[in-house]
């Protein structure tokens, strides 16, 4: 304890120096000679990940990683930061599939290329809960009752243009009920209950909001939308095994602004591939509920490229973008 | 049974009390401290948790949650400075007291009806946490926005002199607040293009603004003038309160014990709004209402005993639902779920003993608070003997420093600053500068809930008439309106009789 608490001065103090002393030169072979500030865009578990990341990866440099949360305006706020940032390697952030989408609504004016990528950490993969008093067993069971009812199926998401919300369009439009829901915005992760409550039917949240619930038999989960299933919640079939193909997570990952030093990429990389594949890790994920998933620089480039077409087309869609 | 055991043998070891110690203390030296807060604190310990076991880990985020909820009393009385939101309410009263020369029987009022306020509310909570959280739930948004409506009806009895100017007041601090992405729809709103307005204005940059800037300056306006007197009268003698006090309002604590842990168990609630209901409760309810606002040691007790009971009663969602009740709650959440606790209805199936654990460390982390402030109090008083510029100075850098740390943002300076300076020009103009922290506080739960009914209902207002809780709570606030305004038509007919009389 005593010596994490010596590194987070250490942390702090040196990165207030970062501001004052940035015309310290050195070459990128040296990376890293005073720490790195990684800008944390949310709160919650994306921060609380990103705190176990960066001390695996202090671990794996030499100098202290730091995590520094801008939070606000969807992420917007860090990435403008970041990005306005000197190309160097001292500044990174810890982004997400919000770079995506911040860019489509016109939260930022610029886009992911405005990144280069390190490294992907970890996806999250988004679950439908519905009450157990529905007597829902499965997404078909859940489709043919909504298409018979009447009026709409309210649906709890974390605010219209969240991931929840996408995840939630992106599957009910497969099971062909997207015009019979109405979506009911909730901040904090209250949606679980509300469901419990009874004034919504459905809520897309993360498994680890649902585990509890699950354990007590108040809420029954129908899916995961990922490919695989997940640690958290192991006996919830995946909505692929139940015949709607779709695979939706949601990725964390490691970006610098662009022109940055290859070299210094390499060496983030590689402290990211160590810290994401050691045993602390996986200890702090299983609690979290979430899947260390790393992929290597230019598979990671591959794969938000990837998203971002997917995303544009969902976000005109549903008529918000910019 | 065992579980209590083992967990009383987990809680007394060495490392754990050393870390509810040491939390405490962060906690109310970042509460104390104007400028910096709590949450800030709370943010920075997280790290250090991860390397710890359990049991000491939660001790750590709680001593530091509670140690930080008590903080604030002590440059709001002294200063007349909240250092959290939820002691904003404690200002009223605090600081004319520290005026009349009685800090530290304010101080040490404080802190013992908070340790009073905060041991009730987990006494409720150890003996009904299944109960109120069933309670709890049935708190839809519907009901949320009806409490708060009736929370902002308190404005009433904050608005001093004119009423008029007390909802000017209060509309500033709700229009404020619309500022940034809008959590409904994410829509942006008055940013005018700009990505740093994206994040709207932190309700804690803006308090440090509303109550600091001005102090500050006052100081050196005064000090500019020549006039160096330390604009305090009376002794500076530490001294305790009596017995007396405690015992003549027993029957107000438990009332504001009640008030907070009920307030505290509603998620989206939180401290502040429990402590200007429980503010305005004892002034409607006092033998002698003017007094109020005047120094009165009963406008102290209420909020520091209801702002307190908060803790025990926030506890109830985030063990029992897994809902944080405000941003400090979600770091000890966070904090719990690092080290595999999992809150939720099944945790005190799965977790009994991190679960009296937390009981045990709630009771240590506010007998630290009673120690440690009470032996405090001789210190904090010495505050008052440094030259008000020098205090200003020292309180302009931590005002910096603090509004830069909430969000690491050299924008919300900027923020701070100029609503500082508004802040200051709303004093010179007679606006009380109180409901504008309430408005803030309460418009965006205001405003989301009451959005949020509106979707669920489908558009159909019939979701507020139909639930009699919300209805209750329409009912209290339209009474409240009409008292107040009853007795300012009482008031001012007194005033032209007494002028017939003299003309």
């Amino acid at each position: 304890m005593l010596k994490s608490l010596t590194r987070l001065t250490t942390g702090v103090l040196a990165a207030a120096a970062i501001g004052m002393a940035g015309s310290v030169s050195a070459t990128a072979a040296d990376f890293p000679t005073k720490p790195v500030e990684m800008t944390v865009l949310f709160g919650g578990t994306a921060n609380t990940i990103a705190q176990v990341l960066s001390e695996l990866m202090t671990d794996e440099l030499g100098n202290p990683v730091v995590p520094v949360s801008r939070p606000g305006g969807g992420g917007a706020v860090g990435y403008a930061f970041v990005q306005g940032s000197r190309p160097d390697g001292y500044n990174i952030v810890w982004n997400s599939n919000s770079i995506n989408t911040s860019h489509h609504t016109g939260k930022i004016p610029f886009d992911y290329t405005a990144f280069e990528p390190v490294a992907q950490v970890s996806v999250e993969t988004p679950a439908l809960a519905v009450s157990s008093d529905k007597g829902w067993e499965s997404l078909s069971d859940m489709a043919e009752a909504v298409k018979a009812m009447d009026g709409t199926l309210k649906v709890g998401i974390s605010g219209k243009g969240s991931f929840t919300h996408l995840t939630s369009a992106a599957l009910f439009d497969w099971m062909g009920i997207g015009d019979k829901v109405s979506y009911i915005s909730y901040g904090d992760g209250k949606a679980p209950v509300e469901l419990l409550a009874g004034r919504i039917d459905a809520a897309i949240q993360w498994p680890g909001q649902f585990k509890s619930y699950v354990d007590t038999n108040k809420i029954s989960v129908l899916a995961v939308t990922g490919n695989e299933r997940v640690d958290i919640l192991p006996d919830v079939p995946t909505a692929s095994e139940q015949g709607v193909d779709i695979n939706i997570t949601m990725w964390r990952g490691l970006a610098v602004p662009k022109g940055t030093p290859k070299e210094v990429i390499a060496k983030l990389e590689s402290a990211a591939k160590a810290a994401t594949e050691s045993e602390k890790f996986k200890e702090a994920s299983v609690n979290l509920g979430f899947t260390p998933a790393y992929l290597d620089a230019s598979a990671f480039g591959d794969r938000i490229a990837k998203d971002d077409g997917f995303y544009q087309e969902l976000l005109t869609s549903l008529g918000m973008t910019n | 049974m065992d579980s209590f055991y083992q967990a009383l043998q987990l809680s007394f070891s060495v490392s754990a009390i050393g870390a509810v110690g040491l939390g405490t203390l962060i906690g109310l030296i970042f509460g104390a401290i104007p400028g910096l807060t709590f949450t800030v604190a709370l943010a920075l310990a997280l790290p250090i948790t991860f390397g710890m076991d359990a049991v000491a880990a939660t001790g750590l985020l709680l001593g530091t949650y509670i140690g930080g909820m008590t903080g604030g009393s002590v440059s709001a009385i002294l200063l007349g400075i909240p250092g959290t939101p939820s002691s904003a309410a404690t200002v009223l009263d605090g600081y004319p007291l520290t005026r009349q020369g009685r800090a530290s029987i304010a101080l040490g009022t404080a802190v013992i009806v908070s340790t009073m306020g905060g041991l009730f509310s987990l006494v409720v909570m150890m003996v009904s946490v299944n109960i109120v959280s069933q309670i709890a739930i049935k708190f839809g948004p519907a009901e949320i926005f009806a409490l708060v409506l009736f929370g902002m009806s308190t404005i009433c009895g904050l608005s001093g002199k004119s009423m008029i100017k007390g909802l000017i007041a209060g509309a500033l601090g709700l229009m404020v607040m619309t500022i940034g992405i809008d959590q409904i729809d994410g829509v942006n709103r008055m940013t005018f293009g700009s990505v740093n307005m994206l994040q709207g204005v932190n309700l804690l940059v803006a308090m440090i603004g509303l109550f600091a800037v001005p102090f500050i300056i006052d100081a050196f306006a005064r000090y500019a003038r020549g006039d160096k007197t330390l604009n305090l009268t009376g002794s500076l003698k530490a001294e305790l309160p009596s017995f007396g006090i405690l015992k003549a309002n027993s029957w107000l604590i438990a009332r504001c014990s009640a008030i907070g842990t009920a307030i505290g168990a509603i998620p989206g609630t939180g401290g502040a709004i429990a402590a200007f209901l429980a503010y305005d409760h004892a002034r409607r309810f006092s033998g002698n209402p003017d007094r109020f606002g005047n120094g009165s040691i009963e406008g102290v007790i209420a909020p520091e005993t209801a702002n307190n009971a908060v803790t025990g009663g926030t506890l109830i969602p985030l063990l029992s639902l897994g809902i944080p009740g405000d941003p400090a709650t979600a770091i000890v959440l966070a904090g719990l779920m690092v080290h595999g606790i999992i809150p939720g209805p099944a945790m005190f199936m799965n977790s009994a003993v991190e679960v009296y654990g937390i009981y045990i460390e709630v009771v240590l982390a506010y007998l630290f608070v009673l120690a440690l402030q009470l032996l405090g109090i001789r210190l904090f008083v010495y505050v008052l003997r440094v030259p008000q510029h020098l205090l200003a100075l020292v309180i302009l850098v931590l005002c910096v420093v603090g509004s830069y740390s909430v969000r690491n943002s050299v924008f919300d300076i900027y923020t701070m600053a100029v609503i500082g300076v508004m802040a200051w020009g709303l004093i010179r103009l007679g606006i009380p500068i109180t409901p504008v922290i309430l408005g803030m506080v309460l418009g965006p739960t205001l405003e989301n809930e009451f959005r949020t009914a509106m979707a669920l209902s489908d558009g159909d207002w019939d979701i507020f008439y139909t639930s009699p809780v919300a209805l209750a709570f329409f009912g209290f606030a339209a009474l409240i309106v009409v008292l107040q305004s009853l007795s300012g038509i009482r008031l001012r007919r007194n005033a032209k009789l007494a002028e017939k009389s003299n003309a």
